[in-house]
């Protein structure tokens, strides 16, 4: 059953896939803009019209646009992704290399979210309407209404100009973790927001349910009550929102990434469409896509596995 | 239930102690070693090729001190021999240049006529995107192991000064991938890089010159100021460029860091479309230079630490601006209204100017790449507000603005240019006061031929004061045509520890680590 589901959901990725990749092209092909103009515009601010023109033709962009688009896809069904026009560097390694530096923050992004949202939420919801539920709800609209890159600047004037903990931003070679704490900090606490909400309500619900007073019932102590029978079943709604949360993560944040000089997808995303670099656009907007699809497709296996009322068959 | 509370808040409590117990413990320098940590705003483009020949890239591969050319220019804009030791010109289309002996690459070659002519030949390539720049080249020959001559097409001035342009940077001859492994002559030699993030680098310990003083390197690039404001703040870093104008005084004020500024090669200006009247009326073009207050702009905008005001289109930096030959087009809303009454551009009885019985009304595009070309076309709005021309700002990204330009469908554009990267005029001039420049064409639409003869002499003119003078005349005309609107020359801002020493800023953006440089 669950293979037919897997094969039928891989089947479907091929025209979603086609479908965004004629839509990026075509979006970054109407935004007004050269792309051979702005790839020769020179770092003194003049471009050579001869210049222009000769790239244009190197790179096939004096050709009609489908003719562009066709080329490009003919290419990328074979796995060639082709070459930046600014940097000649292959489009996928660069895309690659990319993602592997927002994947670091991204997995330390959720590791603080989970730490936060989950303790505080059941706390919240346990503690429900009292001054400790009121305190966590302020503490989860303060994050989710604090803009990102407020947040940052205020967290490197305390952490690096103030106490001097952690370095005020930078790569640190990708490996260097105090590099990745107060990044990963600012993307987690926001994550952690949304997340700590949906476990407060979520626990709220199941703690009224049946099978909670049963438990109860049957003598186990609270402990095992809470986590065991309460927590687990809140966490299934909970499961797409971190599904969710996980998706954004993955394709990184432009506002952090360019406040911490972190090279990661997003920044890369943005840097190439303004720059209209339609090869690295493609590979990266696919890449993100196809990291998309894949996050929802997971979470829909995970609801299977965490809740046995769930299933996928031929009739669903 | 007080417990698990208590568990939950003890982990997080944990979770943060440990990293920063961690945050010390991975603090291994070695003392002895002197590094210098560099904050700087880009570097080579996103996953990007560390190939100095391919476009621009040669830009932030000069600035970390990897790579030389045969000529470069030090920091008050003279020429000096680098890789070369001079040159002679020949003939009227023959240069030789003499290359300095026993230099080597950081792998060990030898820097001689080969290495040189195989560095040339990457650019002249008919692939290098950039190879049309150097056409007028015809040939290029050793006559021995260590001179070179540089044949032309025709008679050309700049062709010693297009060798100190970063394209032509000496690479060594004998490297599997210039991409990502940069092999020149500089006085520090690659070590790694991580695309968009940072670049490492140690001292060359046999470069030719005056020894390099510090071991060790480590650029970081952040494209945000404030950011980069804040790593020198917090001693991450001991030197960043261009740190937010605003924070000049707080710089100043303290002691812990230096503020160092100095103007640059970079002119902040606004096209006018003479194809659209009434800005075809030289008389109006030149009302619209008088009507705004550069002084005021530069107090303001730059809020007087980021600039200075402009005379003519080439600061007084560059050896060849005629700023002080020419007439600057002082502040006065009195004559500009008299030259706009003159053009036909009336006050009407609300003391608002009206052409042909509508309001006059100017818009000024701009992009925001430059930080500080909104807050400029916020205060130009605003003075030619208060003469009565109705003013609108649009900003879009600099190639939308292209597009309109081209297409003839924009009033005045306020851009920023760095004037001359390889200290010559002809770059500018040619392609923005030559009849059939680029920008003079297809932008401006300006045409003047005693203009395109004058440029045209003057490029072929390789007697300096003759050459000159061909300059201080074009300058003189364009000045008087208004051709254009110039504001200000940018200054670029950097701060820096008390402990760096032997820092400089130079003019032409490219240059800045070099091996003056010294960690107290």
């Amino acid at each position: 059953m669950l293979n037919e589901y897997f094969i039928r959901r891989v089947l479907y990725l091929i025209p979603v896939l086609i479908f965004i990749s004629f839509m990026s092209f075509s979006l970054i092909y109407i935004a007004p803009g050269d792309p051979a103009e702005i790839m020769m515009t020179s770092p003194s601010g003049g471009y050579d019209e001869a210049a222009v023109e000769a790239f244009r033709i190197a790179h096939g962009l004096d050709q009609p646009f489908y003719i562009q688009y066709f080329n490009w896809l003919k290419n990328a069904a074979v796995g060639d992704f082709g070459y930046s026009y600014m940097s000649e560097q292959s489009v996928f390694e660069t895309v690659l290399n990319a993602f592997k530096n927002t994947l670091k923050l991204s997995v330390l992004a959720l590791a603080i979210a989970l730490v936060i949202a989950i303790p505080f939420g059941v706390v919240s919801a346990l503690k429900h309407n009292t001054i400790v539920d009121d305190a966590c709800r302020f503490g989860a609209l303060l994050g989710v209404s604090m803009p990102n890159f407020w947040q940052a600047y205020l967290m490197i004037i305390f952490f690096s100009v103030i106490v001097h903990w952690l370095p005020a931003s930078g790569f640190g070679h990708g490996t260097d973790i105090r590099y990745m704490i107060l990044p990963a900090a600012v993307l987690g606490t926001g994550a952690a927001a949304v997340m700590m909400r949906m476990i407060r309500s979520s626990m709220l619900d199941v703690m009224g349910k049946e099978y909670i007073q049963t438990a109860r019932g049957k003598g186990l102590s609270e402990k095992i009550v809470i986590i065991r029978h309460a927590l687990k079943n809140a966490l299934v709604p909970v499961i797409t929102v971190i599904g969710l949360s996980i998706g954004f993560l993955l394709n990184g944040s432009v506002v952090v990434e360019t406040i911490f000089g972190w090279s990661g997808i997003g920044n890369l995303v943005v840097d190439s469409i303004l720059s209209h670099d339609y090869m690295m656009v493609q590979g990266s907007v696919l890449f993100v896509a196809v990291i998309f699809l894949l996050i929802n497709f997971f979470v829909d296996l995970v609801y299977v596995w965490a809740n046995p009322e769930i299933r996928y068959d031929k009739t669903s | 239930m007080a417990l698990r509370t208590k568990l939950s808040f003890a982990c997080t409590a944990v979770f943060f102690i440990a990293v920063v117990i961690c945050s010390g413990c991975v603090q291994t320098e070695d003392s002895e070693e002197k590094v210098l940590r560099v904050a700087l705003t880009t570097g080579p483009d996103t996953g990007g090729s560390l190939d100095p020949s391919i476009s621009w890239e040669g830009w932030p591969m000069r600035r970390t001190g990897i790579y030389e050319t045969l000529f470069s220019y030090d920091e008050n804009m003279n020429l000096q021999p680098e890789l070369a030791t001079g040159y002679k010109q020949l003939n009227d289309t023959e240069w030789e240049i003499q290359l300095r002996r026993d230099v080597t690459f950081h792998d060990g070659t030898i820097m001689d006529a080969d290495a040189v002519i195989y560095s040339i030949n990457r650019v002249l390539d008919p692939s290098n995107s950039r190879s049309s720049e150097y056409s007028f080249i015809k040939n290029v020959y050793k006559t021995d192991d260590y001179t070179i001559v540089v044949e032309t097409n025709e008679s050309y001035a700049p062709t010693i000064l297009m060798f100190t342009d970063t394209i032509m940077s000496i690479v060594s001859p004998d490297t599997e991938n210039l991409d990502t492994e940069p092999v020149g002559t500089g006085a520090y030699k690659f070590v790694s890089f991580e695309p968009g993030a940072s670049i490492e680098l140690v001292k060359n310990p046999d470069y030719w010159g005056e020894a390099p003083k510090i071991d060790r390197i480590i650029i970081q690039y952040s494209k945000d100021a404030a950011a980069r404001t804040l790593l020198l703040k917090s001693g991450d870093v001991d030197i960043t460029r261009d740190v937010l104008q605003s924070e000049y005084a707080t710089f100043e004020a303290d002691p812990g860091t230096n503020i160092v500024s100095k103007e640059t090669l970079r002119t902040y200006f606004m096209y006018i479309n003479e194809g659209k009247a009434p800005f075809d009326d030289v008389r109006v073009r030149q009302a619209l230079n008088y009507a705004i207050d550069r002084q005021e702009i530069v107090d303001t905008a730059l809020e007087g630490v980021a600039g200075s005001p402009a005379v003519g289109i080439f600061p007084d930096i560059m050896p060849w601006s005629a700023n002080d030959k020419i007439e600057a087009y002082e502040y006065n809303s009195e004559k500009a209204l008299e030259l706009f009454a003159e053009a036909g551009i009336k006050q009407g009885s609300d003391s608002r100017l009206y052409y042909n019985g509508e309001p006059f009304t100017i818009e000024i595009q701009t992009y925001t790449k430059q930080a500080a070309h909104q807050p400029m076309a916020e205060v130009i709005a605003a003075q030619f507000e208060k003469i009565g021309i109705t003013t609108t700002i649009k900003i879009a990204e600099a190639n939308s603005i292209s597009a309109d330009a081209v297409a003839g469908n924009y009033g005045l554009a306020l851009y920023s240019w760095g004037v001359a990267p390889v200290g010559d005029p002809d770059y500018f001039v040619s392609s923005h006061f030559l009849s059939t420049g680029t920008y003079a064409s297809t932008w401006l639409r300006y045409s003047n031929p005693q203009v395109d003869e004058w440029i045209l002499e003057a490029r072929a003119e390789t007697d300096k004061e003759k050459r000159t003078k061909l300059y201080d005349m074009i300058q003189e005309q364009v000045q008087n045509d208004a051709v254009l609107v110039c504001i200000a020359y940018k200054k670029e801002i950097d701060g820096l520890s008390p402990n760096l020493k032997g820092f400089e800023i130079y003019p032409n953006e490219y240059t800045f680590i070099t091996k003056e440089m010294e960690l107290a």
